[in-house]
Order: C-alpha cells, then structure tokens, then sequence
C-alpha cells in the first residue's frame, strides 16, 4: 500500500470538501453563527417574556388587613417581592382600591387591550362565576359544575387576566380577631379565618409566571404577619419554625457545572460525530458514482484500500472538525444563555466549563468514535448509487445512533462493564462519567481500555466493510435493478446451485428466529407441573427438529441441487472425527470458565435466576435416566443445530470462498439464537471452533461429534455426573457446583489452540493452492495460438 | 500489446444469470486503432472495464501491454489510459488541479509532470480554461480535461469507450482529431462507438459485437467482402441480424427438445 497516494487522496478530497457549500455550512456556519443566533434569540424571547408585565387583579383589596399592608397605594408592595422593585415593576396589579395608577399618565408604548374598569369588571364576573362553580361542586350535579368550570376557564382566558386574588369579606377582622384569641384553649371555638382565593390558570405560561410572583409575595406578607401574630401572643419568634430546618447544599459551581454538561456535550459529541461524516461520506460514496468520477477514479493505478483510506481520513477529519466546532459553539451559547436566562426570574448560573482532563478524554474518545461513524456513513454511502439513496441508507443508521444517546441520557445511567463493549453507548457513558464526576476519573480510567480497544476494533471492522465494497464489483457498478418477486422465485428455483447462496442462507436464519419466538410464546412448557421433566424435554425435541433442522433441510431441498454438498454429508476422516471429540473436551472447561468469568465481571448479565434453578433442578431430578438426558440435550441438538448452522447456513455464507467470514457469521447467529446472553455467549466461542471443523474436515459429523460430547459433557456437569472427586488442583467445588482449575485451563487451552492453529495452517494452504489453481485459469492457454490474430471465419462459425 | 481469448463475463443479479461477455478474443498491435462495434448493451464497456482491471472476467484471459490483467492490475492501470462517456470530471476542481492530480497518481515526479501538463494542454489549446472550474466547464472543455487526465502519463495503451456518446459534432469532431493524432505516435487503441462513421473514419480493423460475443472481426474492406455488403451500416445490420437469428435458432432448438 502506498500512502503517498492515501496522502494524495486525502489532499484532494479534503480540498473537494472545502470547496462544497454545503460542507462548510455544516463545520463552519452551523456552529459559529447559526448557534449562537439562535441560542441569543431564545435567550432574548424567553426574557422578553419573562420581563412582560402581567396583569393581577385583587378583588375587595380593602379588606387585607392595613398592618402588615399587603398593598401600597394599590398596588402590591415592594417590599413583598425578593427581587424588590424590579419584581414588582414586571406585574400590573389593578385593584378596586383607590391607587396612584389612577392618577398617573398611562404608560406610553403599545396600547393596552383592558382598561382597569374593564378589567375590575372581568375580575368580578369572574368572581360570581367561581361562586356558582362553588354552589354547583357542593350540589348534586357534578355534571353542572364541569361545565361551569370549563365556562369558568373560558372566561378566565378571555378576561385579560392572569391572576385573580379575591379577599373575602371581613378578611382583616378575621386575622385580628385570631390574633386576639391566640391565647384560646385548644377544643374552644374559635371563628376560622376565610380563604384567600388566588385563581390562575396552569395552561397558561403567562398565568403561571404571574402566579409564581403572586404567591411568592404573597408568602413573605404572610411570613411578616405570623411574626407578627407572634409578637402579639407574646411568644418567641422560633416556635414559627420549630423544626429548624436546614438544607445544606454541598454542590459547588463546577459541579452543578459538570452535571449540565454530563448530560449536554456526550449527546452532542455523538449526534455531531455523526452527522459530520453523513454528508462527506454521501459525497464521497454515492456522490462520485452519480457525477461518474468514481470510475474515473478506479482506473487510476491507486489500489482500492488506498482510495478508501484517503476517503475515509476526509470523513474523519470533518465528523472531528464538525463535533469540536459544535461543542465548542453549543458551549459557549450554553454558557450565555444559562448566565442570562440566570440573571432573570431564577439565581444566576455560572456554566464553568469542564477542566482539561475531561477536555482530552472528549477528545481522545471522539477520535474512534468519528472512526467508526466515518467507516459506517462510507460503507453505506458506497453501497447506494445516488446521493439519495445515501440518505435513504444513512437515515436509519442516524436513527439507531440517537436511540442509543437517549439510552445514555437516562438518569442514573453509569459505564459497566457490559456497557464498556457496546459501540457508541460506551463512548457516551464513559465520557458522561468522566464530566459528571472529576473525583473519580481515576476509576473510571480503568474503563477507557475497554471502551477504546472495543471502539477501534469497530472502526476496523466497519472500515474493512468499506474496503471490501470497493473491491465488488456488483456494488461499484450497480445498475438500478428492477425486483420483481416472480422472476426471482422463478430464477431461485431454476439457477439452482450445488451449495445455497449468502442470502438465503441469511433468509434461513431469519426463519430460524422468527420460529424461534413463535416458540417462546406458545411452547413453554409448564415448569411447576408433576412430570415438568418429560414435559421439558418433549419440547426441547419438537423445538429442535421443527424449528431449526426443518427449515434448512427444507430450503437445502428447495433451492440447492446436492444436498451432499450443502449439508457436508462426506465421509470424514478417523482423525477429523477424533479431533472434533478431543476439542469438545478440551473447549468444556475453558468455555463453562470463561462465561463464568464474564458474568461475575458484569461484561454479561447472569441467567434469570427463577427459570433457571428450576430447569436445573429438574436436570439433576433422578426420575430422569441418563441416557435420555444424553439423548435429548446432546443427540438431537447435535444433529439439528449443525444440519442447519454448520450445513445450510455456513455452506451459503462460506460460497463466496470468504471462510474466515462465513464462519465468524455462522457462529454469531449460532449465539444469537441461544437468546439467554450467557448461553449465548458460549455458543458464539463454540461456533467458531464447530465452523472450523466443518470447514478443515469438509464434513458435518466432526462437528457433530463435537457438538455431541460438548453437551454431554455439560448435561453430566450440570448433574455433578463426572463421578470424579474434586481435587483441588484441577478441579473444585463450590456452592454445590464443580469449578475447573487454572492447571486443567491451562492444558486445555494450548492443546485447543494447537488444533486450532494447525486447522487454520492447512485451510490457509489449501486456499492459497485453490487461489493459484485459480489464477491459472486467466492464464494465456495456447501462447502459439495467440500469434496468430483468430481467424475472423473460425469465430464467426463458433457462434 | 493487447491480447484477449475466451474472455467471458458473468452477472448475478436479482433475475438469475447475465453473461455479458462470451468467449471473447482478439489482439490489438501497437499504432493500431481496433474498432468495437456494438449496440447499446452489447457488451463493449464489459470488455474494456476488464481490460483497464476495473471488472474481473469470469474466464479467460487478458494481457495488456504484457501484463495478464489477473495477476498485476495496478501495473495494467498505469499502462493504459481510459476514457469513456462515463468517466466524469470533478466539479470542484480546476482543469489543471485535476490533470495534476491524476499525474501524481501516476506517479509522474514534479518535474517531469509540469512540463508534460504544459505539452498537453498545448497540444488540446486548454490554457483558457486551466483555472476553470469542472462545474463552470461545458462539456467539450470537459472532454478535453478528460482526454487530458486520460494521456496524461503517456501510457502505450489507451481505451476509448464511447468518448463521443452525448457531444455535439463539433466537439465530437475534436476527440475524434484527438484519437487520430495519439494513432500517430504509436499507441495502441481500442475505440468502442456504436457509430458507424467514426469507425469508417478511424479504426484499422474492427469487431462487431452483439450479445455478448464477437460476430466477426476484420478490415472493413475484408468484412465488406465476406459479407457482401458494401455499405458499412446495411453490413452492421447484416451481422446483428445473424446474431440474433442464431440465438433464436438456439433457443428453437431447446424448446423443442421437451423436458
């Protein structure tokens, strides 16, 4: 590979890119002003709002006692508001008391809608239709009083109003009154104060701000009048709070600072990482195919890796550019909005930004996480031939992406180890853990290794798909295909080929899940029956044969020509068979070990606990007899798992001659079909070793034979059925269970990996023979009779 | 310089098998300009896609300029220029940026590329629109950009594939003069055009291809001869016809074998 010409690409697509108005809209003018546009628009509005004056009208005023005064000169007085004048300026009260409004010129500016008279009016009808609501709620129609309510609301939005305080008659005398009797034994009548109704509407934003301002100048005239009931009764102004509460806030500026940004800058990194590369990767992807320069491109001498690499570098770099530049946008708007939007109605917020630790781990961990959306966005900009149909394929990616972030930006939210391994929700909740909490970076270091190595091998496998588009033909000059469903069944039946092809092999694992839940929910066997044992296994049987072998030796019938070949049915060697036993017995313990380990560690979830036990109480049940047990969980899987994963799947996958591929597929869906994570998780590890022996022995039964012994191993185990005694050494008991040894490990592991690794030793000999053969048949056949131009006639006549 | 047997090529797609090409041979000398002669689908771009190693073949075998295009397609791509309807130019580039571009791609070094750009440009009069850019080109500029990227490294091979499908007369009439000149200095070329006076114009010896395979091959006087057709386009018919009646006659056959 030449990197002068990766350099070269890179040069000129990053030169292309800059040239195009809609990429420098995105890194450049997106951020440095459309943000902070907006982000002072909405600070503007929302304090203009804020600031408005809203309008509270106070009925029967004269009847609020005169000392403490809640009113001065008819209006609320200053002294009530926290904020003094400045609270007070922002509500407009209008009440039926003589006040200096009556005499002050009107303000000038925008007129007003309700004049006071108007508005005193409103105020009273709305007050005699409280009234009725009243009369009604207390009656026997509740039917009535829902519509007068709704009558109620009505008038109320319409009256120009925000808040309405209605005093009730005698208000004053009734508090003078109760201050007179505080002395009253308790159990003595003493006259209750009527009610000040404060009516507002919570629909509506504005009542909601004028209420807010209401009620709290309301609580601090109340405040002044129990001191002042106090003073009266001659008591000490401490019982008023006799608790003593105090709330002790231990969160400093930065760390309330770190929380908001906890929550902002992961989302955003990854929204921005993301959407940096779509439009580029669409460019560079399906967007040279369309202007025609992708052909252009490919007859240059740069080799396909190369150009995908310059072009991939070019995605990188604007997904990083256009996530930095956001953030750095999106902060500081954040920044000024919270000081601004602070310094109104609630107490000021000072955002610090985050320190610089936290700055180079957002950095670091943007790096793979651009990698991967980069390779991702190219692979998939690649497979379109449009820039359409790019964002056709881009979309849901774009989707599934923001699915994840809401993940992470759920409350309570923390990196564990499982989580560690999930693309992109790692990044997210690492980097949310390392702003939210600067203490504990130090633990949460522990998790970059796995974020970052799990992240890179991501990017790798998302860029190796790109490249491997590149090099297909089918996907680089892909015509708009018309798909008609009849001439495609038809050619599926006629074009039929020795072996099935990639996507029927994906179709028949499709039709393996789908069976797969149809039994989850209708063959569940009763667990808690008398005879839930046979029960159990009666339905492991049905499951395995009509729902795993049925489908593919159905599909083997209907669209592959040699059943022999599809499912492997070769006579295999003596040493292939003993293979496949040995490595069964040699895989148990690092298997059974391994996925305990991972379970204890958190990277898997442990099995539902219920279920389980009683599954595992019914294995170990002696009204079970062994051989049945052997039968059920070791034969019948054993030949129904592989006819269909090691047969039709991983012959279709495998056609392509891509066996390292087919195989690694092969025992993915292998995993994914065992549904429980843990099982899951095991038979991933074993599909692979299962695939490799199918493959190297070119026959199913070592495989079955693995399969076989693999699972009788583990039904014994699970019984304790060894019938050894452990030693402690190579193999213990705990909680009732057995447990392998590292001594039994070790041995295992390097007898499995000499298997392996002479396996993949003869496969690759043997591909690289097959490659050659290959090439030899491009070769020139007969050199003299390419002297000689062909004979015009002879041509002619082999038509 | 160029040699071609039994080259097949093979598609799978949603409705089965495709052979786009079907045993295909000839050769082309060096200061010779082969003619392929086909109607639209006929297989021209298959064949010349795999030539300049952009397509694998299914079978056969293919050599340019010595080298079999299975074995070392990176040294077949720096032999040979290609220049089709297809290949397009870069918007956002210059004419200039983008020939220089491709030179290095070439690995022409910086001091024999300047000159060599200059000698181009010379020659195709692009010096008024050196520091235009592919966007604000039309496309008899844009052509000669293309035929500029395509000489650039002054490979001995060059592939034409339809390099006149969509332009005016007077530009078409340039690429035309452009193709004749490069005959001159001894390169080797294969022309594709499904028009005939370009290939009375141009080419040494044709082939015309239908279907996937060579229908006959020659000189048009010894074409003209074997078929006894004078007129160019009535024997273009001719040959067409014959394909098409042979694959027909084919297909009679199987049907009437029964199952």
């Amino acid at each position: 590979m030449s990197w002068k010409n990766v350099k070269l690409i890179f040069l000129r697509e990053v030169r292309d890119q800059l040239r195009d108005r809609r990429t420098l809209f995105m890194i450049t003018i997106l951020p440095v002003l459309l943000y902070p546009m907006l982000g002072l628009g909405i600070v503007e509005m929302m304090l203009t709002f804020n600031e408005e004056r809203r309008t509270v009208v106070i009925l029967n005023a004269g009847e609020f006692p005169e000392d403490p005064g809640f009113l001065a000169e008819g209006t609320i007085a200053v002294d009530w508001f926290a904020g003094g004048e400045g609270d007070a300026a922002r509500l407009q009260v209008v009440a039926d008391v003589p006040s200096a409004a009556d005499t002050a010129p009107a303000p000038s500016g925008r007129r007003r809608k309700f004049t006071r008279e108007q508005l005193l009016e409103n105020g009273r009808t709305l007050a005699a239709e409280y009234a009725a609501l009243q009369t009604a709620t207390d009656g026997p129609q509740p039917e009535t009083s829902s519509d007068l309510q709704a009558r109620l609301s009505a008038a109320f939005s319409d009256s120009g109003i925000q808040v309405l305080v209605m005093v009730p008659d005698g208000y004053a005398d009734s508090i003078a009154q109760l201050q007179q009797e505080s002395g009253v034994a308790d159990g003595e009548d003493v006259s209750p104060i009527p009610p000040l109704r404060v009516i507002r509407n919570s629909a509506d934003d504005k009542s909601v701000v004028a209420f807010n301002r209401v009620r709290n100048a309301l609580n601090n005239w109340e405040g002044a009048l129990r001191a002042q009931t106090f003073r009266k009764a001659e008591l000490r102004p401490e019982l008023q709070h006799p608790a003593r509460l105090e709330w002790v806030e231990l969160a400093q500026g930065r760390e309330v600072a770190a929380n908001v940004w906890s929550k902002l800058f992961p989302a955003m990194i990854v929204i921005m990482a993301l959407t940096g590369a779509f439009y580029p990767a669409i460019d560079l992807g399906a967007g040279e195919k369309e202007r025609g320069t992708m052909e252009t491109l490919l007859i240059s001498p740069a080799r396909r890796v190369e150009l995908v690499l310059g072009k991939f570098l070019t995605v990188m770099m604007f997904s990083i550019g256009t996530a930095l530049m956001n953030l750095a946008s999106m902060g500081l708007t954040g920044k000024h909005m919270a000081s601004a939007i602070g310094s109104g109605a609630v107490e000021t917020v000072n955002l610090e930004f985050p320190g610089l630790e936290s700055m180079l781990w957002l950095i670091v961990l943007l790096v793979p996480l651009a990698a991967l959306f980069s390779a991702l966005c190219l692979a998939l900009a690649t497979f379109a031939k449009s820039t359409k149909e790019g964002q056709y394929y881009l979309t849901p990616l774009l989707m599934v992406i923001l699915g994840l972030t809401m993940f992470c930006l759920n409350p309570g939210m923390e990196i564990t180890p499982l989580y560690s391994v999930i693309p992109v929700v790692n990044v997210a909740l690492l980097l949310k853990g390392m702003l939210l909490s600067s203490s504990s970076s130090g633990e949460l270091a522990v998790y970059a290794v796995p974020v970052l190595v799990s992240s890179v091998g991501y990017s790798v496998l998302a860029l190796w798909w790109a490249i491997d588009l590149y090099n297909s033909e089918g996907v680089l000059f892909r015509e708009a295909e018309k798909f008609e469903l009849k001439k495609w069944m038809v050619s599926l039946t006629r074009d039929k080929e020795p072996v099935p092809a990639f996507p029927e092999a994906t179709f028949c694992f499709i039709i393996i899940m789908i069976l797969q839940f149809v039994a989850m929910s209708y063959l569940k066997p009763d667990l808690n029956s008398p005879d839930a044992g046979r029960r159990l296994m009666q339905t492991m049987v049905i499951q395995q044969l009509t729902m795993i072998a049925c489908p593919a030796v159905f599909m083997g019938l209907l669209l592959t020509t040699s059943l022999r070949a599809t499912f492997r049915l070769r006579k295999p060697t003596v040493i292939a068979m003993l293979m496949g036993v040995g490595m069964a017995v040699l895989a148990h313990p690092i298997s059974i070990e391994l996925s305990t380990f991972m379970v204890e560690r958190g990277f898997l979830p442990p099995a539902p606990e219920e279920g389980l036990s009683r599954v595992n109480e019914l294995l170990r049940s002696a009204d079970l007899p062994q051989w049945l047990m052997i039968a059920v969980f070791a034969v019948t899987p054993a030949i129904c798992e592989e006819l269909a994963f090691r047969g039709f799947i991983l012959s279709g996958l495998a056609r392509g001659g891509r066996l390292g591929i087919a195989i690694l597929i092969s025992s993915m869906m292998f995993g994914i079909v065992h549904m429980i994570p843990q099982q899951a998780f095991n038979a991933a590890m074993l599909g692979l070793i299962l695939g490799l022996l199918a493959v190297h022995s070119r026959s199913l039964f070592p495989p079955i034979a693995f399969h076989l012994c693999n699972n009788s191993i583990a039904a014994m185990y699970s019984r304790n059925g060894f019938g050894v005694q452990p030693d402690g050494v190579f193999l213990s008991q705990t909680d009732g269970m057995l447990r392998y040894e590292m001594p039994t490990l070790i041995l295992c592991s390097v007898g499995l990996a000499v298997l392996v690794w002479r396996m993949i030793r003869d496969l690759r000999k043997e591909q690289e023979a097959k490659r050659q053969d290959a090439l030899k048949s491009f070769e020139a056949p007969v050199a003299a009779s390419l002297n000689v131009p062909p004979d015009a006639k002879n041509l002619a006549a082999g038509i | 310089m160029i040699r071609v047997q039994g080259l097949t090529k093979e598609f799978n797609d949603f409705n089965g098998l495709f052979r786009a090409l079907d045993n295909v041979s000839f050769q082309v000398r060096p200061g010779e300009i082969y003619g392929l002669l086909g109607p639209n689908g006929a297989g021209k771009t298959t064949c010349l896609r795999i030539l300049s190693t952009v397509l694998k073949p299914t079978r056969g075998f293919a050599e340019v300029a010595g080298i079999n295009v299975m074995h070392d397609p990176e040294a077949v791509r720096r032999n040979i220029g290609f220049m089709s309807c297809n290949t397009g130019i870069y918007d956002r580039m210059t004419a200039r940026e983008m020939v220089e571009y491709f030179g290095r791609l070439y690995g022409i070094p910086e001091d024999r590329l300047q000159p060599r750009i200059e000698e181009i440009f010379d020659v195709l009069q692009m010096h008024e629109i050196r520091d235009r850019l592919g966007s604000k080109m039309s496309t008899g500029m844009k052509q000669k950009v293309s035929i500029a990227r395509t000489i650039v490294h002054d490979p001995p091979v060059i592939i034409f594939d339809e390099p006149t499908s969509g332009l005016d007369v007077l530009v078409a009439r340039n690429v035309l003069q452009a193709v004749a000149r490069l005959k001159e200095q001894g390169k080797c070329i294969i022309f594709s055009t499904h028009i005939m006076r370009e290939v009375e114009k141009l080419c040494d010896r044709i082939a015309v291809i239908h279907r996937g395979r060579i229908v006959d091959e020659g000189t048009l006087p010894e074409l003209a001869e074997r078929h006894q057709q004078p007129d160019v386009e009535e024997l273009f018919f001719d040959l067409i016809q014959q394909r098409d009646n042979e694959l027909e006659e084919r297909q009679t056959d199987f049907s009437s074998r029964g199952p």
